[in-house]
């Protein structure tokens, strides 16, 4: 039993103490790579306070980003700084965030006071502080009901809710949550949004990706989106959003008269064409969403025609990839 | 815990070094460690300066008051400045390690693995100890060595006491008067003749006729021709003795030599169960549990100790805390030793204790053997720790073939055993961890049993018993410093501490620089 202490406290070359002024994250040009795979080109971001969306599909370097930040890997070239010490050398600032990995994998024999409670020991709190501790964040992220029943009986969404919970035990100020609603229901799904928006209400530094844009939206207006390893886009969403809303865009609506409806939307000085892809669908072309938007519930009115249903099929990261690569180009 | 993160209707926390700032005395000051323990120091001072002052004034001052809310504040202050370097190294070492200690033993409680490990040993070690208590209980015959309990003319007096009274042991005619004397049996004159040794190993001049075929002492004739012509054919000058060629300091006896008819008919059983339960002691000590369970058992439960969680994606969990992976890896084999220790110890107080009772002995427990298992259990728990280490860091080093590297450096071990038993001075095996092992059992059988040479060597002056090859076997004295257990001991426990700490060291660097993928 040897503890190293080279790696602790005062690691590597610089000592470490929390510097009020520093970003909690910073990465100075990051690249990772696997092998000949690219997981994270040059990469350069500070991070500071707020919910910050980290938008990608599979393969984005989402994961690999969080994994840098956390110290699970080392950067090919650039620097990683987690509240302005290196991560991978210095587990030190761990105890200042909350890390939920996409990893599906927990201790399933444990029930999840256990889990939450063991885990929290290891900041240094002593058992009762740390049992107590986990119940109060079982307690807030729903799971106080079921705190003693075993992991390995728990639904998808309850295990997703118990990593969260362990990752907030120690009062963390930074919380990086990869894939928090992957494979939720509905109900876990906003539960878990909740309790990300609530964590960013008390002024945290709230870090959470996901591939559905519908998903971070409903969390947060400031979002970073990754492709293929790069940092494609970094900002608010609604500037993004105004840029898309110039774009050609569709709108389908599920009606029992598609062509009558489809007439009533002709008129409309942004709409440039309809379509029928099916029986009971009718699909609006624009150049301009919001307006057509405006004018869609009046237009509805007007026609006397039954809408079941209104979507927006280029409402997703596909298209917003899709439109910010080209404009790039 | 007055910062809860799940309290949201309090006001965003408030990094420490705002809240210096805001503090008028200090804020010309940078806020730094060393400024900060300047200012609880400073602080402290003033307030001790106050204390005195209200008791010298014996009147409750408020200056004294202020000075001590302000010290207690600065205090407040540096320790939270300090939080994250106490917290991690010092004042919460212990928390984590226990902590990490109870998670890997709850952890090994839900394995099959554990279980299936544990009892193999457990059921291994019975069926030995069954063997041991068949050989212990059924007798061994006695021999007549030197022949004399026979009546070879069929007058009903053994040879040997128609000697005594110079009768012709041969002629049916010529026996002791039947009046007089009463005839022995036969088996006074078996196993009458006993190995007198006083244990000295200076004194090569050892043995006593007993029975007096020798020396003729207490026959009627005394010039009988039933006594040996040469009564020295060891031609030590000394008639009728045994000599003793010894190494007085590495307590060796290379010869044994006697002069007709001494020490010629010893209690066989006496010395075959000795001799039989000794090569047990040490054979089943060093190949049963310091081997075979200390090297299997940590096959098993080590090699996954690290690589498993790797492996399942799990190790994250631990390592995104704030400790050391070092430290994870020292407490997880702090676990593991909480859980094999115990285990060798029970085995082998199980078998001390069962030997114990079935073992030759005058009183109804051997107690004698129990610094022989004292150091079978050292040398158990020496190699365990040191066979954990080295495969938990294999398994650290190479998660895919980790496993396999274990075996083969199992196979290296125990073809080093066997030739330690053998030849414990080839300078190949001091690269092993057996043999360190085995070499500690050598040096406290050594304390135990001071006269093992003697009792190798009488069992192959007795060459019909065929048990000195066992005991033989596996015997050797301690190699490393010749003639002194003491040191031999001490240096094979050092030796065993150096192949954990190094084995320790490399897994400890290797996993620093472990990505975590």
């Amino acid at each position: 039993m040897i503890p190293d202490l080279s790696q602790v406290g005062t690691a590597e070359t610089q000592e470490w103490a929390p510097v009020a002024e520093a970003p909690h994250i910073m990465l100075d040009h990051v690249t990772k790579t696997y092998g000949s795979v690219m997981g994270l080109n040059d990469v350069s971001i500070a991070i500071k306070g707020g919910v910050t969306g980290i938008l990608g599909q599979n393969g984005a370097g989402k994961s690999t980003l969080f994994k840098l930040i956390v110290g699970r890997l080392q950067p090919s070239s650039g620097n990683v700084h987690l509240f302005g010490t290196n991560p991978f050398k210095n587990p030190a600032p761990y105890s200042r965030i909350g890390y939920v990995s996409e990893s599906e994998h927990l201790y399933d024999w444990m029930t999840g006071l256990d889990f939450v409670a063991t885990l929290a020991r290891l900041y240094g709190y002593t058992r009762d502080e740390a049992k107590e501790k986990a119940l109060h964040v079982l307690d807030f992220v729903g799971l106080s009901d079921v705190a003693n029943k075993e992991i390995g009986k728990y639904s998808k969404g309850m295990r997703q809710r118990v990593k969260i919970a362990h990752a907030l035990v120690n009062e963390p100020d930074l919380i990086i949550l990869d894939e928090p609603l992957a494979g939720c229901d509905p109900l876990a799904r906003t539960t878990i949004m909740n309790v990300v928006r609530e964590l960013g209400a008390t002024g945290k530094t709230v870090l959470v990706s996901s591939h559905i844009l519908s998903e971070i939206e409903r969390i947060t207006e400031q979002i970073m989106i990754l492709h293929n390893g790069r940092l494609l886009a970094l900002g608010n969403l609604h500037a993004i959003r105004e840029l898309l809303d110039k774009h050609p865009h569709r709108i389908l609506l599920r009606t029992d008269d598609p062509r009558g409806l489809g007439t009533a939307f002709l008129p409309h000085k942004d709409v440039y064409g309809v379509r029928f892809p099916n029986s009971d669908e009718l699909v609006v072309e624009t150049n301009n969403l919001s307006s057509v938007h405006q004018a869609l519930p009046s237009i509805c009115h007007q026609s006397g025609i039954r809408v079941t249903a209104i979507e927006n099929p280029d409402d997703n990261l596909e298209s917003l990839l899709g439109y910010l690569i080209e404009g790039r180009s | 815990m007055e910062d809860d993160p799940t309290d949201f209707s309090r006001e965003p926390k408030v990094p420490a070094d705002d809240v210096i700032a805001e503090q008028p005395n200090i804020a010309s000051n940078p806020p730094t460690f060393e400024n900060q323990v300047e200012q609880a120091v400073q602080a402290q001072a003033s307030a001790v300066a106050n204390q005195h002052q209200v008791a010298t004034q014996s009147q409750h001052s408020p200056m004294a008051e202020a000075a001590v809310s302000q010290f207690q504040r600065v205090q407040t202050q540096a320790a939270q400045a300090f939080r994250p370097l106490t917290n991690s190294v010092w004042s919460k070492l212990d928390r984590k390690a226990t902590a990490v200690t109870e998670f890997t033993l709850r952890q090994y409680r839900t394995k099959n693995s554990t279980w299936v490990v544990l009892g193999i040993g457990m059921v291994f070690v019975a069926m030995i100890l069954m063997f041991y208590g068949e050989a212990m209980s059924s007798g061994f015959d006695s021999v007549d060595n030197d022949g004399d309990s026979h009546d070879y003319d069929g007058d009903g007096y053994p040879t040997g006491q128609e000697r005594i009274y110079g009768t012709n042991p041969w002629d049916e005619n010529s026996h002791p008067d039947p009046e007089l004397v009463a005839p022995d049996p036969p088996e006074k004159w078996i196993d009458e003749d006993g190995i007198d040794w006083d244990g000295d190993y200076s004194n090569p001049n050892q043995g006593y006729d007993d029975d007096g075929d020798c020396t003729g002492a207490g026959w009627v004739d005394s010039q009988s021709f039933e006594l040996p012509v040469n009564q020295d054919t060891n031609r030590d000058g000394i008639d009728c003795n045994v000599r003793y060629t010894m190494n007085s300091t590495t307590k060796t006896i290379y010869l044994i030599k006697a002069d007709p008819s001494v020490d010629e008919d010893p209690d066989d059983e006496e010395f075959l169960k000795e001799s039989l339960h000794r090569a047990f002691v040490l054979g089943f000590g060093k190949i049963g549990f310091a081997f075979l369970i200390g090297i299997f058992v940590p096959l098993f439960l080590a090699t996954g100790l690290v690589r498993d969680e790797m492996e399942r994606g799990t190790l994250h969990y631990i390592m995104g805390k704030p400790i050391a992976r070092a430290e994870i890896l020292a407490y997880r084999l702090l676990g593991y030793i909480a859980l094999v220790w115990p285990y060798a110890t029970v085995l082998i107080l199980l078998t001390a204790t069962v030997t114990g009772f079935l073992a030759p002995s005058d009183s109804i427990f051997r107690f004698h053997d129990l610094s022989a298992w004292l150091g079978v259990l050292l040398a158990s728990w020496l190699m365990m720790l040191a066979y954990g280490t080295i495969f938990c860091t294999l398994g650290v080093i190479s998660p895919r073939f980790g496993l396999w590297i274990a075996i083969g450096f199992g196979v290296w071990e125990f073809a080093m055993a066997m030739i330690s038993l053998g030849a414990p001075n080839f300078p190949l095996t001091w690269l092993s961890v057996s043999h360190w092992g085995i070499e500690i059992i050598n040096c406290t059988s050594v304390l135990a049993y001071p006269d093992q040479s003697y009792l190798i060597e009488i069992a192959s002056m007795n060459d019909d018993w065929g048990s000195e090859a066992a005991l033989a076997g596996f015997y050797s004295p301690p190699s490393v410093v010749a003639g002194s257990p003491f040191a031999s001991l001490l240096i094979s426990i050092f030796v065993l501490a150096l192949f954990t700490i190094f084995a320790l060291f490399i897994g400890q660097s290797s996993l620093k620089r472990k990505e975590l993928n």
